[in-house]
């Protein structure tokens, strides 16, 4: 199976947050985690996300593997083995690993996974008004950023 | 659990317009998401709309109507609250007449072909918007120069793009959303952006331009004489399609770089390359945003800015600024019924004979209503219905339309929640959301589309905008229909379809021609673009436009300068939240939980703040509390605040509306005003800014 990943055009990242909000409808998430994350340094915008690492430091740094990859190689972290522990929260290079006080459990982007499979944007892309939020096979992907958009 | 129904809808939690499909289950709003079929959003949605089931579904959210009683608020029925309503509006114009009565609604919401027709059949002139320094200000200063408003047109590709006090993706530009910009944007269009702070745009532009707060005309009239020393205008369309060309030209000449320069702070050799870039390129489209209009040099500064579409011959040209031909519907003004109002009525609008471009378009500038309340002169207004609107921290001066609002006799407001203004009333009329209702939308824009909003759910008794104005209409004997949607059946009727069949077709859009000038010249007394306006020089102003300094700069107040060193442009958007909305919707005000004011490092460090203190910022005639961002993309000499803040999360009946409202330091006198249109200064004044403790 094609690994899928979502990239970040970030030069075309205007600050609107829509994307955040999407994120937040699409996990059921209130105030608290931000599983996506837009953050002002004007005049840029540096958004805060999951990059599906490949040697994902989440997904080694948890004791109970509770963090793991599926087929398409998007890291997932199942709820009902979490433990709470935030190691994960800490391992993440990027800030991107959240944590949900309601469920008292590591909570991270899943690529809108039940979207993927019926072939839909992820929340995140499907609002974006500057196109910016890519996603799809990741060596394509890889590309396209390197293109530009 | 039930079957999941989607419903196509439009989203109304700004100006609207935006394509959304709404996912119901057992009864609820789960979700919503953009419509990809969507001719005006194209898929995507803003945070604001895509939070909808939080505002919809909110607990503060009041979802009966109230009366106010000796022991506060207390829950009655609807009849209860419109027959209490309709016998105070009874009784006042009896008393004292019609026009006692105020109307008035916020920021364009959709319902203002139903509030209108209210107003004219109860008899009142004396309706009350946001018009008067925001979108219908620049309707009415294109109508008197040339007929129309001239909409930037995405569609046709321009090649350069102009974004003049503008961010279309932030915020809602009017007419066409930020996604279509962006897609002509990004065809390789140059862009050049007019602000005086360095966004996302300016960041991208070919070339920017860092204006001083308010000089905006003078920077047009800067432009408009590069044009014309270089002869850059379209040579064919002046001599056939201006009104005034020479005395136009004479005027501009006035103008030359170096005052311009000195005026605006920017270079001249900026503004001569931005007009070279304008002019030369073809098709080029303007895109301007209301802090064009938000200063006494409203009028003349749209006027000016038209000008620069019509002299390069971008005016109705495909790819520039066009006039979209609508559907073939009953327009907000037929439907409003505005020549029904009496003209011995009209005659007695509150500050009518003054702010004559304001009376041409049927509203009144919140001043003279202000007045009215607290001064008895010209006469005393006694009752009031507010719709969707939030005076007390969205106007000038707020603390005047606070005592105002609150002398009133007797004031009905219709809103979601208990807001600082709604506070102040009798009645308490709860509003529907657009999840909440049927309508016609975007009827009043001038985008060429109008579009379906759906009821999607109906929650508590909350009844839609519209519902209310007509069973109250009924109520007060107006000439209303049964029900919304036979209103909405007689306001198609012209297109052959009814609601129901126009629900189902999603939208309508108007048959787009091009240079309609050449068959029919311009809807103008002359029928011409009016540069030279024959219609100001009827109403005694200067038929030409120019540049006013602003009342209270540095440059025209040196006095008050030493004591308010800094420049205050005040009502910087926020993607988050619509003007004095959102505060209390969870999602929202996590992004955004504090106001912010923006401040140059080099200032901030001068007065010993830092990221994140609390500022206290200081004008004549208030103090308010923001925190500091530090942003080295707008000036030292300028600070940058936020409009809109209130406090939902305090419960007391302020709400907090003193402590961060901006409009506290706005000033709203007659000399600070546009004399044609009274639009209210609300962007630029001067201030002093200090650290404050937590």
């Amino acid at each position: 199976m094609e690994k899928t990943s979502l990239v970040i055009f970030k030069k075309d990242c205007m600050g609107c947050h829509a994307c955040e909000i999407a994120c937040k409808q699409e996990h059921g998430l209130g105030v608290g985690p931000r599983l996506i994350r837009v953050s002002e340094k004007s005049p840029r915008f540096i958004p805060t996300y999951c990059h599906h690492c490949t040697k994902a430091p989440c997904l080694e740094s948890c004791p109970v593997e509770a963090i793991f990859r599926d087929a398409r190689g998007i890291v997932l972290i199942d709820p009902g083995r979490c433990i709470g522990c935030k190691e994960c929260v800490e391992a993440c290079p990027f800030g991107a690993m959240q944590f949900d006080d309601a469920q008292e459990t590591a909570v991270k982007c899943d690529l809108c996974a039940e979207r993927l499979t019926h072939n839909q944007a992820p929340a995140c892309s499907s609002v974006c008004p500057t196109g910016c939020i890519f996603w799809g096979s990741t060596r394509k992907l890889a590309e396209r950023v390197v293109a530009g958009p | 659990m039930g079957a999941v129904r989607k419903i196509r809808t439009a989203c109304r939690s700004c100006h609207g317009g935006c394509g959304v499909i709404a996912h119901v289950q057992d009864g609820k709003v789960r979700k919503v998401e953009g419509d990809p079929a969507s001719p005006i959003s194209h898929g995507t949605l803003c945070s604001k709309g895509l939070a909808a089931t939080q505002l919809a579904y909110h607990p503060d959210r009041i979802l009966y109507p109230l009366k106010k009683g000796d022991g506060g608020w207390k829950r009655v029925t609807w009849d209860e609250a419109l027959n209490t309503v309709a016998a105070k509006f009874r009784e006042v114009i009896a008393a004292h007449g019609a026009e006692s009565i105020v109307i008035g609604q916020g920021t364009g919401r959709d319902y203002e072909s139903h509030l209108y027709r209210f107003a004219n059949l109860l008899g009142t002139p004396n309706v009350l918007t946001a018009g008067h320094m925001c979108y219908v200000s620049r309707v009415g200063a294109t109508l008197i120069t040339c007929g129309n408003l001239p909409v930037s047109d995405w569609s046709g590709d321009p090649r350069c793009i102009v974004m003049w006090a503008c961010n279309p993706q932030w915020t809602n530009p009017d007419e066409h959303k930020g996604v279509d910009f962006w897609r002509a944007y990004k065809k390789g269009a140059r862009l050049v952006v007019i602000d005086p702070r360095k966004g996302f745009l300016a960041d991208k532009a070919d070339l920017w331009l860092q204006l001083r707060p308010g000089t905006d005309a003078a920077l047009a009239l800067g432009f408009l004489n590069v044009i014309v020393a270089e002869e850059l205008y379209d040579k064919e369309f002046v001599e056939n399609y201006i009104n005034g060309w020479e005395a136009f030209k004479e005027r501009v000449r006035q103008y030359p770089l170096e005052k311009v320069a000195e005026i605006t702070w920017v270079e001249k050799d900026l503004i001569r390359k931005a007009a070279r870039m304008y002019a030369t390129t073809k098709p080029a489209s303007l895109q301007w945003g209301v802090p064009t209009e938000q200063t006494l040099n409203c009028t003349d500064c749209t006027r000016l800015l038209t000008g620069l579409m019509a002299v390069t011959g971008n005016l109705d040209a495909p790819g520039g600024n066009v006039f979209f031909v609508p559907p073939p519907v009953r327009t907000v003004s037929q439907f409003a019924r505005h020549r029904d109002l009496p003209a011995e009525q009209r005659n007695k609008q509150l500050g009518g004979d003054r702010y004559k471009l304001a009376s041409r378009v049927a509203l009144i500038t919140p001043k003279v209503a202000w007045d009215a309340i607290l001064t008895g002169k010209p006469y005393p207004l006694k009752a009031g219905l507010l719709c969707g609107t939030n005076p007390v921290i969205t106007r000038a001066n707020a603390r005047e339309a606070y005592e105002a609002l609150k002398k009133l006799d007797f004031l009905a407001v219709i809103d979601f929640f208990l807001t600082p203004t709604a506070e102040l009333a009798d009645i308490f009329l709860p509003a529907g959301t657009w999840l909440e209702q049927n309508h016609v939308a975007d009827n009043w824009k001038r985008h060429g589309y109008i579009l379906a909003r759906q009821k999607v759910v109906e929650i508590g008794e909350c009844w839609q905008d519209h519902k209310i104005f007509l069973e109250l209409g009924k109520r007060m004997g107006q000439e209303w229909w049964d029900t919304v949607e036979d209103a909405l059946d007689y306001l198609l009727e012209p297109s052959g379809l009814t609601w129901e069949q126009f629900k189902e077709a999603g939208y309508l859009k108007g048959e787009q021609v091009y240079h309609k000038y050449r068959e029919k010249g311009f809807s103008t007394p002359t029928g011409k673009v009016e540069l030279y306006s024959t219609i100001l020089e009827k109403w005694g102003h200067d038929p030409l436009p120019k540049y006013t300094e602003i009342p209270e700069s540095p440059v025209s107040r040196p006095d008050l300068a030493a004591k308010y060193p800094y420049i205050l442009n005040t009502g910087l958007r926020i993607p988050t939240f619509f003007h004095s909305a959102n505060r209390m919707i969870p999602w929202l005000r996590e992004i955004r939980p504090e106001p912010l004011v923006e401040i140059h490092p080099q200032t901030a460090q001068k007065h010993g703040i830092e990221e994140g203190d609390w500022v206290e910022i200081a004008s004549p005639r208030g103090r308010v509390k923001q925190r500091a961002k530090l942003n080295e993309g707008i000036d030292p000499r300028v600070v940058v605040a936020e409009h809109g803040w209130w406090y939902p999360e305090l419960k007391d009946a302020g709400h907090g509306w003193d402590r961060a409202n901006i409009n506290l330091l706005t000033d709203n006198s007659h000399a600070s005003m546009d004399p044609v249109m009274g639009a209210t200064n609300l962007r630029v004044l001067l201030c002093n800014i200090a650290r404050a403790e937590e």
